[in-house]
């Protein structure tokens, strides 16, 4: 394994522009035409990514961390290429994500699972970690630390150490998130973060999410069904339909763009002045509460191995 | 927010493990393996009486399963992977040390390469590693099933080299299937036996502190993540392939290693001795003994040597019980016989004894 600490330091967030590219990107599964020319820039800051379901916004996300190869098109992280990387490497290169169902070791306590997002930063092999070399315990330590202080953002601390499989639904997702932002990563990848949590988590999370990314200058870009939530969050937005950009731009902009409302929000809704907008009824209720089983297991039928070189196609 | 206390980075330990350190409870019971050859204090039956050789015999062979138990331990508790080639690399710990430490002037059954046995077991064991690591290659892409046949073929095919003569491949000094004698290594001042049971309780220790070692820390969480939630390593950083790999080398290490103790003790290797039947006995001492606990390959080792001089005369019947106890093992102690006092202490009549008491003693292991 690499030693070399190619890592973004997050810890030194002045000199972060980070921002992301995606250029031209097509996908197919088969004949199944999933993303179809996308283009889409994200800069420091929120943004929000929305759609229908089936649009292909986790195809996306799967497209820059490795795990969905396109058959065309590019994806650049401060202008260097992604798509030759391993998935590994692109951690390295500053990439995190998290997914729509969080995947925690169950029997692992928080903090034994908030540890795992830490592990590529560690200097010390295992071979030093079996000689119980005192620099490597040292560097666990420190890692705790890291982790503890992130748990505490998000209001885990408490059940640092209890298992991860006793911790509801959405504590368990805000576990996720913590994972993903110990790992210093300059772009986050936030797959539906908030779907599933209780209004107090949502607070938890936003505020968390708003504190590291003003301190880091983090580029986050979240893929979120909660309107109310992305409009608010997120200054810049992106909308999917079929595979392309319908539209993009400010929230007011986004939600009274005639597209998007013929193709996800419905004509029930409607945008007021200053953003804030209203469900009143219509489309957007019937795609609120859908099962993502579709997305999901367009994940786990790619999946190929690690350094990528093997694509399995859905049948 | 932040200038409330933070809670300890550490998990808090129990009251017990704070005053008796797990590496305390660990060595005093290697130390009291160690002594026991001296003691004679296990009187219940004479299968492990450790005053006669017949006993510490037998305790040297619970010595060298457990410690194929521990690796194939990590490799199917922790890292989840179902390779099935341990037998095989058991067969190449007990040739390839037997063939290399023979002298090379003996006759046909007992020819070799010179080497010092503490040279040639070493090298036989990072063999072995580097065998598992290459077939992991191939075999880390497959899943479930598919692993398990692949990596049994590879067991059988150690095997099957093993059985080859002269004639085929000049220079194996295998003897072929007939057998091959295994050269004794002497600890100076012990006996035979005494010496194969301290260099097995050796291998033992070895292996199992390098376990608690590297499962308590960063590599056991890396396994575990590897096992539970491998499509979502990726996004960690972390390689499933390389660490499935890793499992499959380390596991493959103390395979050859155990073979080679295994080897010592029986002094005679035979190549129908490594056959499938070696690897149900490894999945009962496993299973039996519990999946990804500590102490669980040494109990069930315990637990099979114990059935297999029991049931010696017949071999039949080893096989019907053996069958029999992995099935209600499966069932009644999904777990193993190591997580018993856990699954006592988890059941309902001792939370509700220990509402009556307060707080109960941990006695866990």
């Amino acid at each position: 394994m690499s030693v070399v600490d190619t890592a973004p330091s997050g810890a030194n967030p002045t000199g972060a522009t980070a921002s992301l590219a995606v250029e031209d990107l097509h996908v197919a599964f088969g004949g199944n035409r999933v993303l179809i020319g996308v283009d889409l820039n994200f800069t420091p800051g929120f943004n929000g990514l929305i759609g229908p379901n089936g649009a292909g916004k986790t195809t996306v996300f799967n497209v820059i961390s490795g795990y969905v190869r396109s058959s065309e098109g590019a994806v650049r992280l401060h202008g260097e290429e992604l798509l030759q990387m391993s998935r590994t490497q692109r951690v390295k290169a500053g990439i995190g994500r998290t997914f729509q169902a969080p995947r925690l070791i169950l029997d692992a306590t928080v903090m034994e699972n908030t540890l795992l997002g830490r592990h590529h930063l560690f200097r010390w092999g295992h071979f030093a970690e079996l000689l119980l070399l005192p620099q490597q315990r040292r560097e666990e330590t420190e890692a705790r630390q890291i982790c503890m202080e992130m748990l505490d953002r998000f209001g885990l601390a408490d059940v640092a150490h209890e298992e991860a499989g006793a911790l509801s639904l959405g504590s368990q997702k805000l576990v996720e998130v913590a994972r993903a932002m110990v790992a210093n990563p300059t772009v986050v990848l936030l797959d539906e973060p908030a779907a599933g949590l209780g209004a107090d988590d949502v607070t938890v999370l936003l505020r968390g999410l708003r504190e590291i990314q003003a301190e880091r200058d983090l580029c986050v870009i979240i893929i979120e069904h909660d309107l109310q939530l992305v409009t608010s969050l997120c200054p810049k937005i992106s909308v999917l339909h079929f595979g392309e950009i319908i539209s993009e731009g400010s929230p007011e902009h986004v939600t009274s763009d005639p597209a998007v409302i013929e193709a996800y929000l419905g004509h029930g809704f409607e945008a007021e002045e200053g953003g804030e907008i209203h469900e009143v009824e219509g489309p957007l209720s019937e795609h609120h509460h859908i099962d993502h089983v579709e997305e999901e297991s367009s994940l786990e039928e790619v999946w190929t191995d690690d350094d990528g070189t093997e694509q399995e196609e859905p049948s | 927010m932040t200038d409330q206390a933070l809670p300890s980075l550490y998990p808090q330990k129990s009251s017990l493990r704070r005053a008796v350190p797990e590496w305390a409870s660990t060595f005093a019971i290697f130390i009291f393996l160690a002594l026991l050859p001296w003691m004679h204090i296990i009187g219940w039956t004479d299968i492990f009486d450790s005053s006669n050789n017949f006993g510490r015999g037998n305790l040297a062979f619970v010595f060298a399963f457990a410690v194929a138990g521990v690796g194939f331990n990590l490799l199917v508790g922790y890292s989840g992977t179902l390779g099935l080639a341990i037998a095989g690399l058991f067969a190449l710990g007990a040739y390839g040390t037997a063939v290399l430490s023979a002298p090379s002037d003996a006759r046909e059954a007992l020819a070799g390469y010179d080497w010092p046995f503490f040279i040639a077991l070493p090298v036989i064991c990072i063999a072995a590693a580097i065998i598992g690591f290459l077939v992991g290659f191939p075999a880390a892409r497959l899943k479930g099933f598919f692993l398990a046949i692949a990596t049994l073929a590879l067991g059988e095919l150690i095997v099957t080299i093993i059985r080859l003569d002269e004639k085929v491949w000049d220079g194996l000094k295998t003897n072929g299937g007939t057998g091959k004698q295994v050269p004794q290594f002497r600890v100076p001042g012990l006996d035979r036996i005494l010496s194969v049971y301290m260099l097995s309780l050796g291998a033992l220790f070895i292996t199992m502190v390098a376990y608690v070692v590297l499962t308590n820390r960063r590599l056991g969480r890396t396994l575990k993540a590897v096992r539970d939630i491998d499509i979502a390593t990726g996004p960690l950083g972390i390689s499933s392939t390389y660490y499935k790999l890793l499992a499959f080398g380390i596991s493959a290490f103390a395979a050859a290693l155990a073979g080679a103790m295994w080897a010592q003790n029986s002094s005679f290797a035979n190549p129908s001795a490594f056959r499938t039947r070696l690897l149900v006995f490894l999945l009962v001492v496993l299973i039996v003994g519990g999946v990804s606990r500590k102490w669980g390959p040494l109990i069930g080792a315990i637990f099979f040597v114990f059935l297999r001089q029991k049931l010696q005369d017949t071999q039949k019947l080893l096989f019907l019980i053996l069958g029999i106890t992995l099935i209600l093992a499966v069932l009644i102690l999904p777990n193993g016989i190591a997580a018993l006092p856990k699954q006592l202490r988890d059941s309902r009549w001792v939370k509700d004894l220990q509402r009556r008491l307060g707080t109960l003693t941990d006695f866990s292991l």
